[in-house]
């Protein structure tokens, strides 16, 4: 981008000015309550509340922003219904995007599932449609992830840790045997543009396999630079700016191809659990969606035609109407950017439609069953925000991955709280409170800020070449553990309220046996019975398409199709790309 | 502050994703005066290597992935066949259950970091470690 382009921020206050117009508060109103207010401030609030009047909570992973004691009118007194709030379904979306919410379609119950191999995981994911979950997640194990084989040195003792084993096609086919791909939504947890461009064609070939057009499939990949050249901790990186033409080649090839799915997931969830505030979180996804949009318009296409596919993932942690009103303030700003910035015309490329996980980091070893009580708590705030999906956490996830029981937990909180607390009958039940409108307006500023101090770097992709992200991310989390480890940051059983009762031992997931030897057998059997001609162009096809101009995401697709491997697919990027040393800032 | 120069190479183990855990101990035992080398992902035999290379005192590894028990009983076995197992001091850290916490003391691990040690746990702990082994 250009340094000396209009900031996003320019943009949208000249425009806003524009269209302000018909406050909720008469001037004459505003006047009276100020006055009453200040008569009721310097005489019935007691001098250490005044003095005190504003406070900034010390939460986990919080937006820093202080609370006055009381919020009125006064807080939002240039509060105009309908452009800053609209109804439900209308625009600026504040109130959320569908008219009905979830009178019409419940929150989906999406949680995350893999370990082993995709025999263990498919039998899992059996499980939790069997038990009412609406849409399947599915994450890989560590190798896969980082994109080595299951054989390669580099990945032993670790396969089917963390997630599910994946090399080939054959095992995309094994992870959802039984499953019927065209009938339920899938979330393929791919997390990086590298690792999405090899998985999700093996995930494309086994659908062609089984006959199912690829119109029909329904789901998401995450493809997100994010986490490949900022979160992860990996043994090899390509560079940011090629691991970003990935990220756009994958958008471009999957909106064309697979029409009905998202094809990327702007993840403010991994950056913010990784350490980051909750208003970077969402400033870094914006960014990164601002310029992905920029670089397909470039490619040629319509913003309309891209933007009405884009889905943000979001971390929710403790501090609880700073979350609601988060996702409040970014659906606003995401209208905003979205029409007087790309002037996008379809009131789908407007919405900013979410997927929600509790927030993992917030969950604590001691007395473990204190975080059903955490995480039901951070899934109600993603309730009141207005999400589309979500993720509880549970509670055994600061030991390992969830065992079958508290999975369920997990998946029982989101029933209760859709079927048993009455709180989705009503859209954006907070909507109006003088707090959460006054909030939801300083955090869309603050994003907003952010956003603007990025792409005066240049843009997103820049700032990670700076290593600029990086060091803001590394500055938060040591000093957040700075404010855990006094005390100013409570967490009940950690810091505060300790107690020397011994909770009973819980149990803790087992790794199922034997996924490394499996995974090396079915790899060797591949090897053998596949045409090794076709694998070997397959891969020089793709490398070529690489060093050039062309989307290479077909050409990955064919290597899925002949039975290449995800190490070997990622050894072609690694040739043709050459690697990359991300900072490393403590 | 620590009397003696402490040298710790702390890496993050296998293909393990996850490194704010490690970054936050590199900070504290660098905070605490120790020399602090921070590798990366890095395989036991690669960790090995590097520490003889950088003659490190303390060897620190971080798992929060699952791995803990394969690389971190590989990375003891190794140090035992190079024999440095005995010159140098061995702790890992990271999401680690109770039981596997016994198993990796047994493997011979002087010391097991679980999600929530403080600083100070941390410090004292290498520190006291450091003079009770090697000096």
């Amino acid at each position: 981008m250009d340094k000396n382009k209009e900031t996003t921020r320019e943009i949208i206050n000249k425009m806003v000015d524009k269209n302000k117009g018909k406050p909720l508060f008469s001037r004459v109103a505003l006047s009276a309550i100020k006055k009453e207010f200040d008569k009721w401030k310097g005489s019935n609030v007691r001098e250490y509340d005044r003095n005190n009047w504003a406070v900034t909570p010390q939460t986990m992973l919080g937006s820093g922003i202080p609370r006055e004691m009381i919020y009125s009118p006064l807080n939002v007194s240039d509060l105009d219904y309908s452009s800053d709030l609209g109804n439900s379904g209308q625009a600026p979306f504040t109130r959320g995007i569908h008219p009905n919410m979830y009178r019409g379609k419940k929150f989906t119950i999406r949680q995350i599932n893999g370990f082993g191999g995709p025999e263990d995981t498919n039998e899992r994911l059996k499980f939790m449609i069997k038990n009412g979950a609406t849409g399947l997640s599915v994450i890989f194990d560590i190798p896969t992830v980082q994109m080595y084989d299951s054989d390669d040195p580099i990945s032993r003792g670790q396969v089917g840790t963390s997630g599910v084993a994946i090399d080939s096609a054959d095992d995309m086919d094994i992870l959802f045997k039984d499953i019927p791909l065209e009938d339920i939504t899938i979330s393929i947890v791919t997390h990086y543009p590298s690792n999405t461009a090899i998985l999700f064609p093996m995930f494309l070939a086994t659908a062609e396999k089984r006959g199912i057009p690829w119109e029909k499939l329904r789901g998401s990949v995450q493809n997100d630079i994010t986490l490949e050249e900022v979160v992860r901790s990996g043994p090899e990186y390509i560079p940011p700016r090629d691991c970003f033409r990935i990220q756009c080649d994958n958008v471009e090839f999957i909106r064309k191809n697979v029409p009905n799915w998202n094809f990327v997931t702007l993840n403010g969830y991994n950056l913010r659990d990784y350490g980051t505030s909750s208003i970077t979180e969402m400033a870094v996804a914006i960014a990164n969606g601002i310029q992905t949009i920029e670089t397909l318009i470039l490619r040629g296409y319509k913003v309309d035609w891209i933007a009405k596919r884009l889905a943000f993932f979001w971390s929710i942690s403790n501090d609880f109407f700073d979350e609601v009103s988060r996702i409040r303030a970014a659906r606003r700003l995401w209208y905003k950017i979205m029409k007087y910035k790309f002037n996008a015309k379809d009131p789908r490329s407007m919405w900013m439609r979410c997927h929600v996980q509790t927030s993992g980091i917030t969950l604590t070893r001691q007395e473990p069953l204190n975080n059903i009580v955490r995480a039901a708590l951070q899934a109600l705030s993603a309730t009141f925000g207005g999400a589309q999906s979500l993720h509880v956490d549970s509670y055994d996830e600061a030991y390992a991955v969830p065992t079958e029981e508290s999975a369920l937990i997990s998946l029982r909180t989101q029933q209760i709280i859709q079927s048993e607390t009455a709180v989705t009958e009503v859209v954006d039940p907070l909507g109006g409170s003088y707090y959460v409108e006054a909030l939801t307006n300083d955090i869309e500023k603050r994003i907003l800020d952010e956003v603007s101090e990025i792409e005066k770097l240049g843009g997103y992709v820049q700032a990670i070449e700076h290593g600029w992200i990086h060091r803001k991310v590394a500055n938060y989390f040591h000093s957040e553990q700075a404010r855990m480890e006094a005390g100013d940051i409570k967490i009940v059983g950690n810091n505060c309220y300790k107690s020397s009762y011994k909770t009973p031992p819980i149990d803790v997931f087992k790794y199922p046996q034997g996924a490394e030897e499996r995974q090396k057998e079915k790899l060797a059997k591949l090897k053998e019975s596949r045409n090794s001609r076709k694998v070997e162009k397959a891969l020089k096809n793709l490398e070529q398409a690489c060093r050039s101009d062309t989307n290479i995401v077909p050409y990955s697709v064919e290597c899925a199709r002949h039975g290449c491997t995800e190490g070997e697919i990622f050894k072609v990027f690694k040739k043709a790309y050459g690697l990359w040393k991300p900072p490393v800032f403590f | 502050m620590v009397k003696k120069n402490i040298k710790v190479l702390l890496s993050t183990l296998g293909l393990d994703v996850h490194s704010r855990g490690v970054l936050t101990v590199a900070k504290y035992l660098r905070d605490a005066g120790m020399e602090v080398i921070y590798i990366g992902n890095s395989m036991p035999g690669q960790i090995i290597k590097a520490a003889l290379q950088e003659d490190a005192d303390i060897i620190g590894v971080s798992s929060l992935g699952g791995a803990h028990l394969t690389l971190g009983s590989d990375l003891i076995s190794q140090a035992k066949k190079e024999r440095i197992y005995d010159e140098k001091v061995f702790i890992i850290g990271g999401a680690i259950p109770d039981d596997d916490a016994g198993k990796l003391k047994e493997a011979g691990f002087d010391e097991i970091f679980i999600s929530g040690a403080t600083k100070e746990e941390i410090v004292s702990s290498i520190t006291n470690i450091f003079e009770k082994k090697l000096v």
